[in-house]
Protein backbone atom coordinates (compact mmCIF):
# COMPACT_ATOMS: atom_id res chain seq x y z
CA UNK A 1 0.00 0.00 0.00
CA UNK A 2 1.44 3.31 -1.09
CA UNK A 3 1.39 6.04 1.54
CA UNK A 4 -0.16 9.34 0.58
CA UNK A 5 2.31 12.06 -0.35
CA UNK A 6 0.58 15.30 0.58
CA UNK A 7 3.09 17.49 -1.25
CA UNK A 8 2.48 15.58 -4.50
CA UNK A 9 -1.29 15.78 -4.07
CA UNK A 10 -1.13 19.52 -3.36
CA UNK A 11 1.09 20.29 -6.35
CA UNK A 12 -1.22 18.26 -8.59
CA UNK A 13 -4.27 20.16 -7.37
CA UNK A 14 -2.49 23.46 -8.09
CA UNK A 15 -1.62 22.23 -11.60
CA UNK A 16 -5.21 21.21 -12.23
CA UNK A 17 -6.38 24.64 -11.10
CA UNK A 18 -3.96 26.31 -13.54
CA UNK A 19 -5.42 24.14 -16.32
CA UNK A 20 -9.10 24.27 -15.43
CA UNK A 21 -9.52 27.88 -14.28
CA UNK A 22 -8.89 29.50 -17.69
CA UNK A 23 -11.47 27.16 -19.28
CA UNK A 24 -14.02 27.81 -16.51
CA UNK A 25 -13.32 31.55 -16.80
CA UNK A 26 -14.18 31.33 -20.50
CA UNK A 27 -17.56 29.74 -19.74
CA UNK A 28 -18.32 32.25 -16.94
CA UNK A 29 -17.48 35.20 -19.20
CA UNK A 30 -19.78 33.82 -21.89
CA UNK A 31 -22.74 34.11 -19.45
CA UNK A 32 -21.78 37.60 -18.27
CA UNK A 33 -23.60 40.69 -19.52
CA UNK A 34 -21.43 42.66 -22.02
CA UNK A 35 -21.24 45.84 -19.93
CA UNK A 36 -20.34 43.82 -16.81
CA UNK A 37 -17.44 42.20 -18.68
CA UNK A 38 -16.00 45.66 -19.29
CA UNK A 39 -16.65 46.95 -15.78
CA UNK A 40 -15.39 43.70 -14.20
CA UNK A 41 -18.64 42.73 -12.54
CA UNK A 42 -20.99 39.82 -13.13
CA UNK A 43 -24.63 39.62 -14.12
CA UNK A 44 -26.07 36.43 -15.61
CA UNK A 45 -27.14 36.93 -19.21
CA UNK A 46 -27.72 34.87 -22.34
CA UNK A 47 -27.30 37.89 -24.59
CA UNK A 48 -23.83 36.85 -25.81
CA UNK A 49 -25.26 33.62 -27.18
CA UNK A 50 -28.27 35.39 -28.67
CA UNK A 51 -26.04 37.94 -30.41
CA UNK A 52 -24.04 35.17 -32.12
CA UNK A 53 -26.96 34.09 -34.27
CA UNK A 54 -28.54 37.49 -34.92
CA UNK A 55 -29.08 38.99 -38.37
CA UNK A 56 -27.13 37.58 -41.31
CA UNK A 57 -24.53 35.96 -39.06
CA UNK A 58 -22.55 33.15 -40.72
CA UNK A 59 -22.00 31.40 -37.37
CA UNK A 60 -24.79 28.85 -37.82
CA UNK A 61 -23.52 27.91 -41.28
CA UNK A 62 -19.95 27.72 -39.96
CA UNK A 63 -20.89 25.35 -37.12
CA UNK A 64 -22.59 23.16 -39.74
CA UNK A 65 -19.48 23.35 -41.95
CA UNK A 66 -17.24 22.26 -39.09
CA UNK A 67 -19.52 19.31 -38.34
CA UNK A 68 -19.50 18.26 -42.00
CA UNK A 69 -15.72 18.73 -42.29
CA UNK A 70 -14.96 16.85 -39.05
CA UNK A 71 -17.23 13.88 -39.81
CA UNK A 72 -16.27 13.59 -43.51
CA UNK A 73 -12.56 13.94 -42.72
CA UNK A 74 -12.83 11.20 -40.12
CA UNK A 75 -14.74 8.82 -42.43
CA UNK A 76 -12.42 9.32 -45.43
CA UNK A 77 -9.22 9.32 -43.37
CA UNK A 78 -10.14 6.14 -41.53
CA UNK A 79 -11.23 4.33 -44.70
CA UNK A 80 -8.09 5.27 -46.65
CA UNK A 81 -5.74 4.75 -43.69
CA UNK A 82 -7.21 1.37 -42.72
CA UNK A 83 -6.84 0.08 -46.29
CA UNK A 84 -3.32 1.45 -46.71
CA UNK A 85 -2.19 0.41 -43.22
CA UNK A 86 -3.44 -3.13 -43.76
CA UNK A 87 -1.98 -3.28 -47.25
CA UNK A 88 1.47 -2.17 -46.08
CA UNK A 89 1.31 -4.40 -43.03
CA UNK A 90 0.04 -7.69 -44.43
CA UNK A 91 -0.08 -7.83 -48.24
CA UNK A 92 3.59 -8.39 -48.93
CA UNK A 93 4.79 -5.03 -50.29
CA UNK A 94 8.54 -4.77 -50.72
CA UNK A 95 10.64 -2.88 -48.19
CA UNK A 96 11.34 -0.22 -50.82
CA UNK A 97 7.66 0.51 -51.51
CA UNK A 98 6.82 0.56 -47.80
CA UNK A 99 9.85 2.72 -47.08
CA UNK A 100 9.00 5.31 -49.75
CA UNK A 101 5.36 5.61 -48.66
CA UNK A 102 6.19 5.81 -44.96
CA UNK A 103 8.96 8.31 -45.78
CA UNK A 104 6.49 10.58 -47.60
CA UNK A 105 4.12 10.25 -44.62
CA UNK A 106 6.88 11.25 -42.23
CA UNK A 107 7.78 14.28 -44.38
CA UNK A 108 4.16 15.49 -44.51
CA UNK A 109 4.14 15.27 -40.69
CA UNK A 110 7.48 16.99 -40.31
CA UNK A 111 7.30 20.14 -42.40
CA UNK A 112 5.27 23.15 -41.23
CA UNK A 113 1.88 23.13 -43.03
CA UNK A 114 2.30 26.84 -43.74
CA UNK A 115 5.20 26.11 -46.10
CA UNK A 116 2.85 24.07 -48.30
CA UNK A 117 0.13 26.73 -48.26
CA UNK A 118 1.29 28.63 -51.40
CA UNK A 119 1.26 25.37 -53.37
CA UNK A 120 -2.02 24.13 -51.87
CA UNK A 121 -3.64 27.47 -52.68
CA UNK A 122 -2.80 27.36 -56.40
CA UNK A 123 -3.63 23.64 -56.67
CA UNK A 124 -7.05 24.07 -55.05
CA UNK A 125 -7.70 27.03 -57.33
CA UNK A 126 -6.68 24.96 -60.35
CA UNK A 127 -9.18 22.24 -59.36
CA UNK A 128 -11.88 24.81 -58.61
CA UNK A 129 -12.27 23.76 -54.96
CA UNK A 130 -10.83 26.85 -53.29
CA UNK A 131 -13.21 28.35 -50.70
CA UNK A 132 -15.29 25.15 -50.61
CA UNK A 133 -16.02 22.33 -48.18
CA UNK A 134 -14.62 19.58 -50.46
CA UNK A 135 -11.33 21.48 -50.63
CA UNK A 136 -11.11 21.77 -46.83
CA UNK A 137 -12.09 18.12 -46.34
CA UNK A 138 -9.34 16.97 -48.72
CA UNK A 139 -6.70 19.07 -46.94
CA UNK A 140 -7.81 17.79 -43.53
CA UNK A 141 -7.57 14.23 -44.87
CA UNK A 142 -4.10 14.98 -46.27
CA UNK A 143 -2.72 16.19 -42.94
CA UNK A 144 -4.34 13.44 -40.83
CA UNK A 145 -3.71 10.54 -43.19
CA UNK A 146 0.03 9.96 -42.54
CA UNK A 147 -0.24 9.47 -38.80
CA UNK A 148 -3.54 7.54 -39.05
CA UNK A 149 -1.95 5.12 -41.53
CA UNK A 150 1.18 4.66 -39.40
CA UNK A 151 -0.89 4.10 -36.26
CA UNK A 152 -3.24 1.58 -37.86
CA UNK A 153 -0.32 -0.22 -39.51
CA UNK A 154 1.11 -0.77 -36.01
CA UNK A 155 -2.23 -2.28 -34.89
CA UNK A 156 -2.32 -4.55 -37.98
CA UNK A 157 1.33 -5.54 -37.45
CA UNK A 158 0.41 -6.85 -34.01
CA UNK A 159 -2.05 -9.39 -35.45
CA UNK A 160 -0.66 -12.85 -36.29
CA UNK A 161 -0.50 -13.76 -40.02
CA UNK A 162 -2.35 -16.98 -39.30
CA UNK A 163 -5.67 -15.10 -39.02
CA UNK A 164 -5.53 -13.92 -42.62
CA UNK A 165 -4.24 -17.28 -43.86
CA UNK A 166 -7.04 -19.15 -42.07
CA UNK A 167 -9.61 -16.90 -43.74
CA UNK A 168 -8.09 -17.42 -47.19
CA UNK A 169 -7.94 -21.21 -46.69
CA UNK A 170 -11.64 -21.15 -45.80
CA UNK A 171 -12.25 -19.62 -49.21
CA UNK A 172 -12.87 -15.98 -48.26
CA UNK A 173 -11.64 -13.28 -50.66
CA UNK A 174 -8.93 -10.82 -49.55
CA UNK A 175 -11.57 -8.07 -49.28
CA UNK A 176 -13.76 -10.26 -47.11
CA UNK A 177 -10.87 -11.29 -44.87
CA UNK A 178 -10.03 -7.60 -44.38
CA UNK A 179 -13.61 -6.45 -43.79
CA UNK A 180 -15.07 -9.30 -41.71
CA UNK A 181 -12.07 -10.86 -40.03
CA UNK A 182 -9.23 -8.37 -39.53
CA UNK A 183 -11.01 -5.03 -39.16
CA UNK A 184 -13.17 -6.11 -36.16
CA UNK A 185 -9.97 -7.16 -34.37
CA UNK A 186 -8.49 -3.66 -34.48
CA UNK A 187 -11.63 -1.85 -33.25
CA UNK A 188 -9.80 -0.30 -30.25
CA UNK A 189 -7.23 1.13 -32.66
CA UNK A 190 -9.93 2.44 -34.99
CA UNK A 191 -11.71 4.11 -32.06
CA UNK A 192 -8.54 5.79 -30.73
CA UNK A 193 -7.37 7.03 -34.13
CA UNK A 194 -10.89 8.01 -35.22
CA UNK A 195 -11.58 10.17 -32.17
CA UNK A 196 -8.17 11.80 -32.53
CA UNK A 197 -8.80 12.65 -36.21
CA UNK A 198 -12.29 13.94 -35.35
CA UNK A 199 -10.83 16.34 -32.77
CA UNK A 200 -8.00 17.44 -35.07
CA UNK A 201 -10.42 18.22 -37.92
CA UNK A 202 -12.88 20.04 -35.62
CA UNK A 203 -10.01 22.16 -34.25
CA UNK A 204 -8.34 22.89 -37.61
CA UNK A 205 -7.73 26.59 -38.29
CA UNK A 206 -4.82 27.26 -40.67
CA UNK A 207 -6.38 25.74 -43.80
CA UNK A 208 -9.77 27.25 -42.99
CA UNK A 209 -8.12 30.66 -42.68
CA UNK A 210 -6.01 30.51 -45.84
CA UNK A 211 -8.27 28.53 -48.20
CA UNK A 212 -11.59 30.32 -47.57
CA UNK A 213 -12.69 33.93 -47.62
CA UNK A 214 -14.05 33.57 -44.09
CA UNK A 215 -17.78 33.66 -44.96
CA UNK A 216 -20.32 30.86 -44.93
CA UNK A 217 -17.85 28.39 -46.47
CA UNK A 218 -15.46 28.70 -43.52
CA UNK A 219 -15.24 26.42 -40.46
CA UNK A 220 -16.24 27.69 -37.02
CA UNK A 221 -12.62 28.19 -35.94
CA UNK A 222 -12.37 30.95 -38.57
CA UNK A 223 -15.65 32.38 -37.27
CA UNK A 224 -14.17 32.58 -33.76
CA UNK A 225 -10.99 34.15 -35.12
CA UNK A 226 -12.99 36.91 -36.80
CA UNK A 227 -14.30 37.86 -33.34
CA UNK A 228 -10.79 37.98 -31.85
CA UNK A 229 -9.86 41.55 -32.62
CA UNK A 230 -7.63 43.57 -30.39
CA UNK A 231 -9.83 46.68 -30.17
CA UNK A 232 -13.33 45.36 -30.83
CA UNK A 233 -15.88 44.96 -28.06
CA UNK A 234 -16.74 41.37 -28.95
CA UNK A 235 -15.46 39.69 -25.78
CA UNK A 236 -18.88 38.32 -24.84
CA UNK A 237 -19.77 36.69 -28.17
CA UNK A 238 -16.16 35.52 -28.46
CA UNK A 239 -16.40 33.75 -25.11
CA UNK A 240 -19.82 32.33 -26.00
CA UNK A 241 -18.61 30.87 -29.29
CA UNK A 242 -15.44 29.59 -27.63
CA UNK A 243 -17.56 27.82 -25.01
CA UNK A 244 -19.85 26.32 -27.67
CA UNK A 245 -16.78 24.93 -29.44
CA UNK A 246 -14.95 23.62 -26.43
CA UNK A 247 -17.62 22.14 -24.19
CA UNK A 248 -18.48 19.23 -26.54
CA UNK A 249 -14.77 18.39 -26.76
CA UNK A 250 -14.31 18.41 -22.97
CA UNK A 251 -17.37 16.18 -22.55
CA UNK A 252 -15.92 13.84 -25.19
CA UNK A 253 -12.62 13.89 -23.29
CA UNK A 254 -14.32 12.82 -20.07
CA UNK A 255 -16.37 10.05 -21.73
CA UNK A 256 -13.71 8.70 -24.09
CA UNK A 257 -10.64 9.47 -21.99
CA UNK A 258 -8.99 6.11 -22.67
CA UNK A 259 -9.27 6.36 -26.46
CA UNK A 260 -8.15 9.98 -26.48
CA UNK A 261 -5.08 9.22 -24.38
CA UNK A 262 -4.22 6.30 -26.70
CA UNK A 263 -4.71 8.54 -29.75
CA UNK A 264 -2.71 11.45 -28.32
CA UNK A 265 0.25 9.35 -27.18
CA UNK A 266 0.27 7.27 -30.38
CA UNK A 267 -0.41 10.30 -32.57
CA UNK A 268 2.32 12.23 -30.83
CA UNK A 269 4.96 9.54 -31.22
CA UNK A 270 4.06 8.69 -34.80
CA UNK A 271 3.64 12.38 -35.59
CA UNK B 1 -3.42 -19.39 -58.88
CA UNK B 2 -6.68 -17.51 -58.70
CA UNK B 3 -5.90 -16.67 -55.07
CA UNK B 4 -2.74 -14.89 -56.17
CA UNK B 5 -4.58 -12.93 -58.85
CA UNK B 6 -7.25 -11.91 -56.39
CA UNK B 7 -4.53 -10.86 -53.97
CA UNK B 8 -2.99 -8.69 -56.69
CA UNK B 9 -6.28 -6.89 -57.20
CA UNK B 10 -7.04 -6.03 -53.59
CA UNK B 11 -3.37 -5.49 -52.85
CA UNK B 12 -3.21 -2.67 -55.39
CA UNK B 13 -6.51 -0.91 -54.91
CA UNK B 14 -6.14 -0.93 -51.13
CA UNK B 15 -3.11 1.30 -51.51
CA UNK B 16 -4.34 3.51 -54.37
CA UNK B 17 -6.47 6.03 -52.40
CA UNK B 18 -3.51 6.74 -50.10
CA UNK B 19 -1.10 7.18 -53.00
CA UNK B 20 -3.53 9.43 -54.91
CA UNK B 21 -4.12 11.76 -51.93
CA UNK B 22 -0.40 11.95 -51.10
CA UNK B 23 0.60 12.53 -54.73
CA UNK B 24 -2.11 14.99 -55.83
CA UNK B 25 -2.44 17.00 -52.60
CA UNK B 26 0.99 16.47 -51.02
CA UNK B 27 3.69 16.04 -53.61
CA UNK B 28 2.11 18.08 -56.41
CA UNK B 29 1.53 21.21 -54.26
CA UNK B 30 5.10 20.84 -52.98
CA UNK B 31 6.38 20.80 -56.58
CA UNK B 32 4.30 23.93 -57.27
CA UNK B 33 6.02 25.59 -54.28
CA UNK B 34 9.39 24.65 -55.80
CA UNK B 35 8.34 26.02 -59.20
CA UNK B 36 6.95 29.30 -57.85
CA UNK B 37 10.08 29.84 -55.76
CA UNK B 38 12.01 30.33 -59.01
CA UNK B 39 9.83 33.03 -60.40
CA UNK B 40 7.45 35.91 -59.99
CA UNK B 41 3.78 35.03 -59.71
CA UNK B 42 1.24 37.74 -60.37
CA UNK B 43 -2.43 37.34 -59.61
CA UNK B 44 -4.75 39.25 -61.92
CA UNK B 45 -8.51 38.84 -62.06
CA UNK B 46 -8.53 35.26 -60.79
CA UNK B 47 -5.84 34.13 -63.25
CA UNK B 48 -2.18 33.62 -62.42
CA UNK B 49 0.85 34.30 -64.57
CA UNK B 50 4.27 32.87 -63.86
CA UNK B 51 7.50 34.54 -64.94
CA UNK B 52 10.85 32.74 -64.59
CA UNK B 53 13.28 34.74 -62.43
CA UNK B 54 15.92 32.15 -61.57
CA UNK B 55 17.46 32.56 -58.14
CA UNK B 56 16.20 36.10 -57.55
CA UNK B 57 13.86 35.09 -54.69
CA UNK B 58 16.61 33.16 -52.95
CA UNK B 59 19.03 36.10 -53.20
CA UNK B 60 16.33 38.25 -51.66
CA UNK B 61 15.83 35.70 -48.85
CA UNK B 62 19.57 35.75 -48.12
CA UNK B 63 19.48 39.52 -47.65
CA UNK B 64 16.07 39.81 -45.99
CA UNK B 65 16.65 40.99 -42.42
CA UNK B 66 13.03 40.27 -41.49
CA UNK B 67 13.40 36.63 -42.59
CA UNK B 68 16.56 36.23 -40.50
CA UNK B 69 14.90 37.96 -37.54
CA UNK B 70 11.95 35.61 -37.96
CA UNK B 71 14.19 32.53 -37.95
CA UNK B 72 15.84 33.78 -34.76
CA UNK B 73 12.47 34.44 -33.10
CA UNK B 74 11.33 30.94 -34.11
CA UNK B 75 14.55 29.50 -32.68
CA UNK B 76 14.00 31.20 -29.32
CA UNK B 77 10.35 30.13 -29.33
CA UNK B 78 11.17 26.49 -30.13
CA UNK B 79 13.95 26.16 -27.54
CA UNK B 80 11.98 27.90 -24.77
CA UNK B 81 8.71 26.03 -25.32
CA UNK B 82 10.48 22.66 -25.68
CA UNK B 83 12.60 23.00 -22.53
CA UNK B 84 9.85 24.40 -20.31
CA UNK B 85 7.20 21.89 -21.39
CA UNK B 86 9.65 18.98 -20.96
CA UNK B 87 10.50 20.01 -17.40
CA UNK B 88 6.86 20.65 -16.41
CA UNK B 89 5.50 17.58 -18.22
CA UNK B 90 8.05 15.26 -16.61
CA UNK B 91 7.44 16.78 -13.18
CA UNK B 92 3.67 16.39 -13.54
CA UNK B 93 4.03 12.78 -14.66
CA UNK B 94 6.18 11.92 -11.64
CA UNK B 95 3.76 13.76 -9.32
CA UNK B 96 0.78 11.89 -10.77
CA UNK B 97 2.60 8.61 -10.31
CA UNK B 98 3.29 9.40 -6.66
CA UNK B 99 -0.23 10.62 -5.94
CA UNK B 100 -2.96 8.29 -4.76
CA UNK B 101 -6.09 10.37 -4.20
CA UNK B 102 -5.72 12.75 -7.13
CA UNK B 103 -4.30 10.28 -9.65
CA UNK B 104 -7.44 9.54 -11.68
CA UNK B 105 -8.77 13.10 -11.74
CA UNK B 106 -5.33 14.43 -12.67
CA UNK B 107 -4.95 12.01 -15.57
CA UNK B 108 -8.22 13.37 -16.94
CA UNK B 109 -7.96 17.11 -16.29
CA UNK B 110 -4.29 17.50 -17.19
CA UNK B 111 -5.07 16.37 -20.74
CA UNK B 112 -7.70 19.04 -21.47
CA UNK B 113 -5.54 21.74 -23.09
CA UNK B 114 -4.19 19.32 -25.72
CA UNK B 115 -7.66 18.70 -27.16
CA UNK B 116 -9.00 22.24 -27.01
CA UNK B 117 -8.96 24.02 -30.38
CA UNK B 118 -5.94 26.33 -30.63
CA UNK B 119 -8.34 29.10 -31.62
CA UNK B 120 -10.26 28.65 -28.37
CA UNK B 121 -6.99 28.57 -26.43
CA UNK B 122 -6.32 31.99 -27.91
CA UNK B 123 -9.75 33.22 -26.85
CA UNK B 124 -9.15 31.92 -23.33
CA UNK B 125 -5.84 33.78 -23.13
CA UNK B 126 -7.22 36.99 -24.61
CA UNK B 127 -9.70 36.95 -21.74
CA UNK B 128 -6.83 36.43 -19.29
CA UNK B 129 -4.20 38.78 -20.75
CA UNK B 130 -6.35 41.65 -21.99
CA UNK B 131 -5.32 44.78 -20.06
CA UNK B 132 -8.89 46.07 -19.54
CA UNK B 133 -11.00 42.98 -18.96
CA UNK B 134 -8.33 40.35 -18.31
CA UNK B 135 -8.46 38.28 -15.16
CA UNK B 136 -4.70 38.68 -14.67
CA UNK B 137 -4.88 42.46 -14.31
CA UNK B 138 -7.98 42.09 -12.13
CA UNK B 139 -5.96 39.86 -9.84
CA UNK B 140 -3.05 42.32 -9.81
CA UNK B 141 -5.29 45.26 -8.94
CA UNK B 142 -6.99 43.24 -6.18
CA UNK B 143 -3.55 42.61 -4.72
CA UNK B 144 -2.75 46.30 -5.04
CA UNK B 145 -0.07 45.72 -7.69
CA UNK B 146 0.30 47.81 -10.87
CA UNK B 147 -1.57 46.49 -13.91
CA UNK B 148 0.47 45.37 -16.93
CA UNK B 149 0.10 45.70 -20.71
CA UNK B 150 1.11 42.02 -21.27
CA UNK B 151 0.89 41.74 -25.07
CA UNK B 152 1.76 45.42 -25.47
CA UNK B 153 5.57 45.26 -25.49
CA UNK B 154 7.92 42.95 -27.39
CA UNK B 155 9.40 40.96 -24.52
CA UNK B 156 6.05 40.61 -22.76
CA UNK B 157 4.36 39.42 -25.96
CA UNK B 158 7.08 36.85 -26.59
CA UNK B 159 6.88 35.61 -22.99
CA UNK B 160 3.09 35.44 -23.33
CA UNK B 161 3.05 33.31 -26.50
CA UNK B 162 5.66 31.00 -24.96
CA UNK B 163 3.52 30.66 -21.81
CA UNK B 164 0.39 29.98 -23.87
CA UNK B 165 2.16 27.33 -25.96
CA UNK B 166 3.51 25.67 -22.81
CA UNK B 167 0.03 25.68 -21.24
CA UNK B 168 -1.41 24.21 -24.43
CA UNK B 169 1.10 21.43 -25.13
CA UNK B 170 2.71 20.36 -21.84
CA UNK B 171 -0.11 17.75 -21.59
CA UNK B 172 1.36 15.90 -24.60
CA UNK B 173 4.74 15.63 -22.85
CA UNK B 174 2.94 14.66 -19.66
CA UNK B 175 1.08 11.81 -21.38
CA UNK B 176 4.19 10.46 -23.10
CA UNK B 177 6.30 10.52 -19.95
CA UNK B 178 3.49 9.15 -17.79
CA UNK B 179 2.96 6.14 -20.07
CA UNK B 180 6.73 5.51 -20.08
CA UNK B 181 6.69 5.75 -16.28
CA UNK B 182 3.93 3.11 -16.10
CA UNK B 183 6.18 0.87 -18.18
CA UNK B 184 9.02 0.86 -15.64
CA UNK B 185 9.33 -2.49 -13.90
CA UNK B 186 8.25 -2.09 -10.25
CA UNK B 187 10.92 -4.61 -9.21
CA UNK B 188 13.61 -2.10 -10.20
CA UNK B 189 12.08 0.46 -7.87
CA UNK B 190 11.74 -2.08 -5.06
CA UNK B 191 15.37 -3.06 -5.52
CA UNK B 192 16.37 0.58 -5.17
CA UNK B 193 14.40 0.97 -1.96
CA UNK B 194 15.78 -2.31 -0.57
CA UNK B 195 19.25 -0.87 -1.24
CA UNK B 196 18.31 2.03 1.03
CA UNK B 197 17.50 4.73 -1.54
CA UNK B 198 14.83 7.21 -0.46
CA UNK B 199 12.18 8.46 -2.84
CA UNK B 200 13.98 11.49 -4.23
CA UNK B 201 17.19 9.47 -4.71
CA UNK B 202 15.24 6.79 -6.54
CA UNK B 203 13.62 9.42 -8.76
CA UNK B 204 16.89 11.14 -9.57
CA UNK B 205 19.18 8.14 -10.04
CA UNK B 206 16.82 5.40 -11.21
CA UNK B 207 13.55 6.75 -12.63
CA UNK B 208 14.79 9.76 -14.63
CA UNK B 209 17.62 7.86 -16.36
CA UNK B 210 15.10 5.19 -17.35
CA UNK B 211 12.79 7.89 -18.73
CA UNK B 212 15.48 9.44 -20.93
CA UNK B 213 14.41 7.71 -24.17
CA UNK B 214 10.82 8.92 -23.67
CA UNK B 215 12.05 12.42 -22.78
CA UNK B 216 14.19 12.46 -25.94
CA UNK B 217 11.20 11.38 -28.06
CA UNK B 218 9.06 14.08 -26.45
CA UNK B 219 11.80 16.65 -27.13
CA UNK B 220 11.90 15.82 -30.85
CA UNK B 221 8.11 16.03 -31.00
CA UNK B 222 8.02 19.41 -29.23
CA UNK B 223 10.68 20.83 -31.57
CA UNK B 224 8.60 19.77 -34.59
CA UNK B 225 5.46 21.27 -33.03
CA UNK B 226 7.31 24.48 -32.24
CA UNK B 227 8.46 24.92 -35.83
CA UNK B 228 4.87 24.35 -37.04
CA UNK B 229 3.27 26.78 -34.54
CA UNK B 230 0.87 29.32 -35.98
CA UNK B 231 -2.70 29.53 -34.69
CA UNK B 232 -2.34 31.05 -31.23
CA UNK B 233 0.37 33.50 -32.23
CA UNK B 234 -1.62 34.65 -35.24
CA UNK B 235 -4.60 35.40 -33.03
CA UNK B 236 -2.84 36.74 -29.94
CA UNK B 237 -0.17 39.00 -31.44
CA UNK B 238 -0.32 38.90 -35.27
CA UNK B 239 3.47 38.85 -34.99
CA UNK B 240 3.57 42.16 -33.13
CA UNK B 241 4.13 44.52 -31.53
CA UNK B 242 6.33 45.48 -34.47
CA UNK B 243 7.86 42.20 -35.60
CA UNK B 244 8.77 41.00 -32.11
CA UNK B 245 6.75 37.73 -32.31
CA UNK B 246 6.81 37.09 -36.07
CA UNK B 247 7.58 33.37 -36.01
CA UNK B 248 8.23 31.77 -39.38
CA UNK B 249 4.68 30.65 -40.21
CA UNK B 250 3.38 34.16 -39.53
CA UNK B 251 6.04 35.61 -41.83
CA UNK B 252 5.10 33.28 -44.69
CA UNK B 253 1.39 34.03 -44.27
CA UNK B 254 2.13 37.74 -44.45
CA UNK B 255 4.22 37.43 -47.61
CA UNK B 256 1.70 35.19 -49.39
CA UNK B 257 -1.59 36.81 -48.36
CA UNK B 258 -0.83 40.41 -47.35
CA UNK B 259 1.88 41.20 -49.91
CA UNK B 260 0.39 38.66 -52.41
CA UNK B 261 3.91 37.60 -53.38
CA UNK B 262 3.61 33.85 -53.99
CA UNK B 263 7.05 33.60 -55.57
CA UNK B 264 8.95 35.01 -52.62
CA UNK B 265 6.63 33.27 -50.14
CA UNK B 266 7.43 29.96 -51.84
CA UNK B 267 11.17 30.64 -51.70
CA UNK B 268 10.99 31.40 -47.96
CA UNK B 269 8.89 28.23 -47.50
CA UNK B 270 11.43 26.17 -49.39
CA UNK B 271 14.37 27.49 -47.36
CA UNK B 272 12.38 26.76 -44.18
CA UNK B 273 11.67 23.20 -45.34
CA UNK B 274 15.39 22.84 -46.06
CA UNK B 275 16.30 23.94 -42.54
CA UNK B 276 13.75 21.54 -41.02
CA UNK B 277 15.11 18.63 -43.08
CA UNK B 278 18.72 19.40 -42.11
CA UNK B 279 17.63 19.45 -38.46
CA UNK B 280 15.83 16.12 -38.92
CA UNK B 281 18.89 14.53 -40.52
CA UNK B 282 21.09 15.84 -37.70
CA UNK B 283 18.75 14.39 -35.07
CA UNK B 284 18.81 11.01 -36.83
CA UNK B 285 22.60 11.16 -37.06
CA UNK B 286 23.05 12.08 -33.40
CA UNK B 287 20.58 9.51 -32.02
CA UNK B 288 22.73 6.37 -32.40
CA UNK B 289 25.69 8.15 -30.81
CA UNK B 290 23.60 9.14 -27.78
CA UNK B 291 22.20 5.63 -27.55
CA UNK B 292 25.70 4.12 -27.51
CA UNK B 293 26.67 6.45 -24.66
CA UNK B 294 23.57 5.50 -22.70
Amino acid sequence: MKRTSWSSETLLVISMIIIAVPVIWLVITSFNAPREIISRGFEFSMSNYVRLFEGDSAIGAQIGNSLIIAVSTTVFTMAIAALAGYSLSSLGWSRTTTGILLGISALIQLIPPMTLVPGLYVVLQQFGILNSLPGLIILNVLFNLPFATLMLKVYFDALPDSIREAGLVDGASEQRVFWSLVLPLVKPGLAAVGIYVLIMAWNEFLMGLTMTTGGDQAPITVGIASLVQPQAITYGPMAALGSLTVVPIIILAIIANKQIVAGLTGGAVKG
Amino acid sequence: MSAIRRLGGFRFWSLIPFVVVAAVFGIYPFLRVVQMAFGHVSVRGGGMTFEWRGLENFHRALEDDLFHHSLAISGIFVVATTVISLVLGTALAILTDRATKMQNVARNVLVWPAIIAPVVVSVVWVLILNPQIGVLNQALSTLGLPEQGWLGDGVGAMAAIIAVDVWHWTPIVYLLIYSALKGIDSEVLEAASVDGANRSQTTRHVVIPMLLPAIAAAAVLRVVMGVKAFDEMYLLTRGGPGDSTTIISLLIRGIVFDEVDLGYGSAVSLVTIGIVLVMAVLIFAVRPILRRRA
